[in-house]
């Protein structure tokens, strides 16, 4: 897989991830995506505010416009209920096929 | 589900600041990335490039960011563009479907209107449905005594009101005018329903003999005479020289049967100054509403009237023997009266222009999709899924029918405007006629289903399952949808038979009745109305008056000769009655049924030589036809042949009945002449017996004509100053040319003649677009395979053939079941048609091949041009 063609579930989960470790703009979910995976899933920008706002129109983030330092608003992020079910449930579909993955691959070699 | 709803709303509500926030965060998200790299040392600049890359750029996600809002919103706006774009990019097909739609919702819009503000409204009296309307047998006037019985012993009606049409003079002005007057009994009101707009209308206490004289006005009136309804309450008014307090004022608009200014009374105390109507033999024009009784309905209503009349005709033999029916009709059908069979015509043909008009646009569409159903099938083929197809026929449809509809109401309301001018002026309700908006909606729905129907359908019928072999032909059309077409063009070609059929009757019933010998020469005539009944005149002043009046008409230049008579031929005559011949007994015991009858005209002299009626035999009235002179009269062939077939009427005396057969009326007439038959009652009836006699000799009537046979034409002006040069005080009104009356007779055919060609010619039209098209279409699909056949050695004749064989069987059978409906249809022109059947089968046969004839030449033009197929070209091009 392409690192920079994620899946679009994929980039949710990423999303989700983050917030749940706390209310977030932006920018920051873009700079903790490739600190966490240390450059190695590097998201498009492009591609992360449509998700973010496909999120919330879904109910699963909410947002709010904040003041932040040089004069401006900043969009901030907060992840609701219903994003962290998600987010528990497509953690445990992910794991469970990562795991399958990885026995057919193991039964492979 | 819910939450998401709602952010969607919010969405479209708070769009604008939706869109600047999403600006704002990605700004700020620019000014973060550019501060990063700034920190790893690179220069503004490319910090900058560097940010905007990795965003993607700033207006693309800007974009998509916000497609994510509003979803469907955007998608449907952008169906809008796009439609827009595709119907502008084909014109043609555009236009043609909108010259179609706009047709068809505009003539149906403005018809369905008048059949139904005059058809099927209700009357604009409380409970019009409990209102009848009531004459004596064969709608004949009823005599007052009868109609006091009838109010004394129905049952099944809660009121019953008499009404008669008058007209009064109001002697005012500078110059008196003449008005319509309605006299009514003091119930009438009550009947209807109505309510005043000021004052009081008639009650019981208006009907008491010591009641002084009142009058209701109408609105208009009471603006027009007092400048307004209050002012008139009170005021003094003389109508033919006498007064009348006005102490009410209708409602604006109010109208019951005919418009009418004035009301007065008609009640027994009043009934004793009208001559003769105390006689129950005495059938003036005086008739009926009656409001039934509750949970009474029109059937048994009728059977209560009919027992009455039953045994007044017992009670009274010598007047009412024979009189046994009645006339009672809900009061709504009276109004229409016969223009019902014309509207409902009318409404059937358009009906039927509006089913061709939906059948060409729905074969037009399926055309259409035919040749997208290559784009569609690569739409779906990268992914487009079906909801969205269907979404953007619909845009695109709903598009098209929206601008037709719109069109086709503005186009809808001059129609009506235009038809509304030339409808006959005595349409019922005519002035309630306005565009309907239920008919408007009714009819742009049918146009919108039948678009949305056909132009959406091939969406449905594009599933993944089959686009790729749609996309492999390279050409959409199914067979299933060409079947289809074929279908509807049958469809098409019998409507414009059945309406093709109808205007050939009607034109065939103009062309009759234009031929028609109306017994005198009605060109150059020229007529005003006037009212020689100045109140106070004495039996000489009278007598003066009519020679004096015709000599002067006479003097005006350029009118060659006059006469004054007391009823027009085509307008008819109202005085009909019996008569007895001297020397013939009349046979013990018989009523005044068992009598002679004819309609009695008074005229003056020269009155057949200004008509130019022939005198057959004997001669005409002069002006030594008067008071004191021998009684004469002149009778008409008609009578001749009815009553002395076997000998010669000349020198014969007659004398009009009196109240009872064996009584006499007047003196007795020395027949002097024959003259010539004229069509009294209209062109199209037939020639009743009359008797004329000279109108010295017979001076009350409230109006009469002067008629003046003109070189050219002569200001009615001149006319009425002759009058008035006689005597100022004598009303003058309603001048026409004999012409025009005849016109104004025959013109509900006229219309339905003029439209019922108009929509004929339109349906054929667009039969043969329709198959022009079908053709056209088909030649398109089978270039390769004409190209293979003349290859192989077909000639241009055998080519021709075989498409004008494919056009051929639709017109075939479309005529053929056009032909069998119009026969079915037939019945509805009968009212209609004169001097010919309503099934005539040179019409039939005339129609069916004038639709061959144009038919086979639309559907040759396109096969003509498949025989132009260049083999070579054809082959290589696919």
């Amino acid at each position: 897989m392409n690192k920079t063609q994620l899946l679009q579930g994929t980039l949710d989960l990423l999303i989700l991830r983050i917030l749940d470790l706390g209310p977030n703009h932006g920018w920051g979910i873009s700079n903790r995506l490739q600190q966490i995976s240390k450059d190695g899933l590097k998201t498009s920008q492009g591609s992360l505010y449509p998700a973010l706002h496909r999120l919330e129109m879904r109910g699963e983030v909410r947002s709010e416009m904040t003041p932040s330092e040089n004069n401006r608003r900043a969009r901030v992020y907060t992840i609701t209920p219903q994003g962290r079910k998600r987010l528990t449930k497509e953690t445990e579909t992910w794991e469970a096929f990562a795991l399958s993955m990885r026995r057919v691959l193991r039964v492979d070699r | 589900m819910i939450a998401r709803l709602f952010a969607t709303l919010r969405g479209l509500l708070r769009r604008r600041q939706i869109d600047s926030e999403i600006e704002e965060e990605l700004r700020d998200h620019l000014e973060r990335e550019i501060e990063r790299h700034r920190q790893g040392g690179l220069s503004l600049e490319n910090a900058r490039r560097l940010a905007l890359r990795d965003l993607g750029g700033l207006t693309q996600t800007r974009e998509s960011t916000r497609d994510v809002r509003a979803i469907w919103v955007d998608a449907v706006w952008r169906d809008l563009k796009y439609g827009a774009r595709v119907l502008r990019r084909s014109p043609r097909f555009t236009l043609t479907a909108l010259t179609v739609l706009v047709l068809g919702i505009a003539s149906t819009t403005a018809i369905f209107s008048v059949a139904y503000a005059v058809l099927v409204r209700p009357l604009p009296y409380v409970d019009a449905e409990r209102l009848v309307f009531l004459a004596e047998q064969q709608g004949s006037g009823i005599a007052w005594p009868n109609l006091d019985d009838w109010r004394h012993r129905a049952t099944s009606l809660e009121g019953l009101a008499g009404s008669l049409a008058d007209a009064v003079v109001v002697t005012s002005g500078p110059l008196p005018k003449r008005i319509d007057s309605l006299s009514v009994t003091a119930n009438f009101f009550g009947v209807l329903g109505a309510a005043p707009f000021h004052g009081r209308l008639f009650d019981e206490s208006d009907a008491r003999p010591d009641a002084a004289s009142t009058a209701v006005v109408s609105h208009a009136f009471s603006v027009r005479e007092f400048g307004g309804a209050p002012a008139a309450i009170g005021q003094t008014v003389f109508f033919s020289r006498r007064p009348y307090t006005v102490i009410g004022v209708l409602p604006p608009g109010f109208r019951y049967m005919t418009p009418a200014d004035v009301y007065l009374l008609l009640e027994p105390q009043v009934v004793a100054n009208y001559r003769g109507m105390q006689s129950r033999a005495n059938h003036t024009n005086l008739y009926a509403v009656g409001r039934l009784e509750r949970g009474v309905d029109v059937t048994s209503a009728r059977a209560e009237m009919l027992n009455i009349v039953g045994a007044l005709a017992l009670e009274y033999p010598d007047t009412n023997k024979g009189r046994n029916g009645v006339y009672l009709v809900p009061l709504s059908e009276r109004v229409v009266g016969d223009m019902a069979p014309t509207l409902t015509v009318l409404a059937g043909a358009v009906a039927l222009l509006l089913l061709i008009a939906c059948v060409n646009l729905g074969s037009l569409l399926l055309n259409r999709s035919a040749s997208r159903a290559h784009e569609l099938a690569i739409r779906a083929a990268i992914g487009g899924s079906r909801w969205s197809l269907i979404r953007q026929l619909l845009v695109e449809h709903g598009l098209l029918v929206g601008a037709g509809g719109v069109l086709g109401a503005v186009a809808g309301a001059a129609i009506l405007s235009a038809l509304v001018g030339v409808a006959p002026p005595d349409t019922p309700r005519l002035d309630e006629i306005r565009l309907d908006f239920v008919v408007l909606s009714v009819t742009a729905l049918f146009s919108c289903a039948c678009a949305l129907l056909f132009g959406v359908l091939p969406a449905l019928t594009i599933s993944a399952g089959n686009h790729d072999m749609v996309l492999r032909s390279g050409r959409g059309s199914t067979r299933q949808n060409s079947r289809l077409r074929r279908g509807l063009l049958i469809g098409e070609v019998a409507v414009a038979t059945v309406l093709l059929c109808g205007s050939g009757l009607m034109v065939q019933t103009m062309v009759r009745l234009s031929r028609v010998d109306p017994g005198f020469d009605p060109y150059n005539l020229q007529t005003v109305m006037f009212s020689p009944w100045g109140a106070g005149w004495s039996d000489a002043r009278r007598q003066a008056f009519f020679p004096e009046a015709v000599g002067r008409l006479r003097a005006v230049p350029g009118v060659e000769t006059a006469a004054i008579t007391y009823s027009l031929p085509i307008l008819g005559s109202n005085w009909w009655a019996w008569f007895t011949v001297a020397g013939r007994p009349i046979p013990p015991g018989a009523v005044m049924m068992d009598l002679p009858s004819a309609g009695m005209v008074p005229v003056s002299d020269g009155y057949f030589e200004t008509l130019k009626v022939p005198v057959i035999k004997g001669r005409s009235f002069n002006r030594f036809d008067t008071a004191d002179s021998e009684p004469v009269a002149i009778i008409n062939s008609s009578l001749v042949q009815l009553y002395f077939r076997d000998e010669d009427p000349i020198g014969k005396q007659i004398r009009l009945g009196g109240s009872r057969p064996t009584e006499g009326y007047g003196p007795w007439r020395t027949i002097v002449g024959i003259v010539g038959d004229v069509k009294q009652h209209g062109i199209d009836q037939l020639t009743p017996q009359q008797i004329f006699m000279p109108i010295l000799q017979q001076t009350r009537a409230s109006t009469a004509f002067a008629v003046a046979r003109t070189r050219g034409t002569v200001a009615s002006s001149a006319i009425e100053a002759a009058i008035h040069d006689v005597d100022r005080s004598v009303p003058v009104f309603n001048d026409r040319t004999v012409q025009q009356l005849m016109r104004e007779a025959s013109s509900r055919r006229r219309v339905a003649a003029i439209v019922l060609s108009v929509f004929a010619i339109a349906a054929v039209l667009l039969a043969a677009i329709g198959l022009y098209g079908v053709v056209a279409q088909n030649v398109m699909k089978r270039r390769r395979e004409i190209g293979v056949r003349m290859a192989l050695g077909a000639t241009s004749d055998q080519i021709l053939r075989l498409f004008l064989r494919h056009g051929f069987v639709v017109v075939a059978v479309g005529i053929g079941c056009g032909l069998l409906a119009a026969v079915a249809a037939a019945r509805s022109l009968a009212a209609l048609v004169f001097g010919v059947t309503p099934r005539d089968p040179a019409t039939l046969a005339a129609v069916a091949a004038l639709l061959t004839a144009v038919t086979l030449l639309a559907s040759y033009l396109p096969a003509r041009s498949a025989t132009r197929v260049d083999p070579s070209e054809a082959l290589r091009s696919e």
